[in-house]
């Protein structure tokens, strides 16, 4: 009889040795995919919130390109979306003539009376990109997936 | 055997409820923030569609060494001056905010609809064009005329 009670309990204990780690590897399993998907609905958001616009004036007559002479691209760009952005060379992508500038060539300065980017506020970003032949040009800028072209020409 | 099955499917169930609880969760929270952005966005959108300006006269005064601009709102979107940007030959001009006047009024910084904006800036030299660009992004260009 003894032998019975012990087989039963041996029984007992690995089902549930068996059942504990199953739900262990369950619940894990989906915390880890409740993260990804709130860490990617943060990323969405930002996305969707993200809206820049470039204002520098294009026509003839204003100054985009070695403004002072240092061979320093000028765009102006407005935050038109509903949050703040960050206002740092390294986490906004420029490309000059689909060439892709590193972030050491490129400078931002929020203007104005505003110290972050919030909304509305407008921010110069000097791209160091000396030696630009007259001609048409395109300079993309990307933020948080947001995209803007800003095509002109110099004389 | 009794015991050993029901207490697995006890335990398993428990897991279950956990799970479902983080899974819905995370769900619900990202849902209503995307839907929080989504709406945000529509709006800015809207806004944006709505809005206009239209720079009627750009004129300098070589005497006074002055700019002066006007401009009118003629979309239905209510424009503010701090969100308001002036471009003169493509720089950036700061703090023409306080010497703005909207329809002859110097105190508001709002910029209503069919509203005329007059902005007054002193400048060493006539430049070529200006640019009003409105807070949704909307934008206008003019030459300067010699007054």
């Amino acid at each position: 009889m003894a032998s019975v009670s012990i087989s039963h309990m041996i029984l007992f204990i690995a089902s549930m040795v068996i059942a504990a780690s199953v739900a262990g590897v369950f619940t894990s399993s989906v915390n880890d995919l409740s993260n990804a998907i709130a860490d990617q609905g943060l990323e969405v958001s930002d996305s969707v919130r993200t809206d820049v616009e470039v204002i520098s004036d294009n026509g003839t007559g204003a100054c985009v390109y070695n403004c002072s002479g240092n061979g320093n691209l000028t765009l102006l760009v407005k935050n038109t979306g509903t949050q703040q952005l960050p206002a740092r060379g390294d986490l906004i992508d420029v490309l000059v003539n689909n060439q892709f500038q590193p972030p050491g060539d490129v400078s931002v300065t929020v203007l104005g009376d505003d110290d972050v980017w919030r909304s509305n506020a407008v921010v110069r970003i000097e791209i160091a990109e000396p030696g630009l032949g007259s001609g048409d040009h395109r300079a993309k800028v990307i933020l948080n997936g947001d995209e803007e072209v800003f095509e002109f020409r110099i004389p | 055997m009794g015991f050993s099955v029901s207490g697995s499917a006890a335990i398993i169930f428990a897991a279950l409820f956990i799970a479902f609880g983080m899974w819905y969760t995370a769900s619900a929270n990202t849902f209503e923030q995307l839907n929080d952005a989504k709406s945000d966005r529509t709006d800015a959108v809207r806004a944006a569609g709505s809005s206009g300006v239209d720079v009627t006269n750009a004129t300098y005064n070589a005497s006074t060494d002055e700019l002066t601009v006007t401009v009118e709102n003629t979309g239905a979107a209510q424009l503010t001056l701090d969100s308001t940007d002036l471009l003169v030959d493509g720089q950036y001009q700061t703090d023409w905010q306080d010497n703005a006047t909207v329809e002859g009024n110097a105190d508001t910084r709002l910029w209503l609809g069919s509203e005329v904006l007059t902005v007054t800036v002193s400048l060493p030299s006539q430049p070529d064009r200006v640019k009003v660009v409105a807070g949704t992004g909307v934008s206008d260009t003019a030459g300067v005329t010699a007054a």
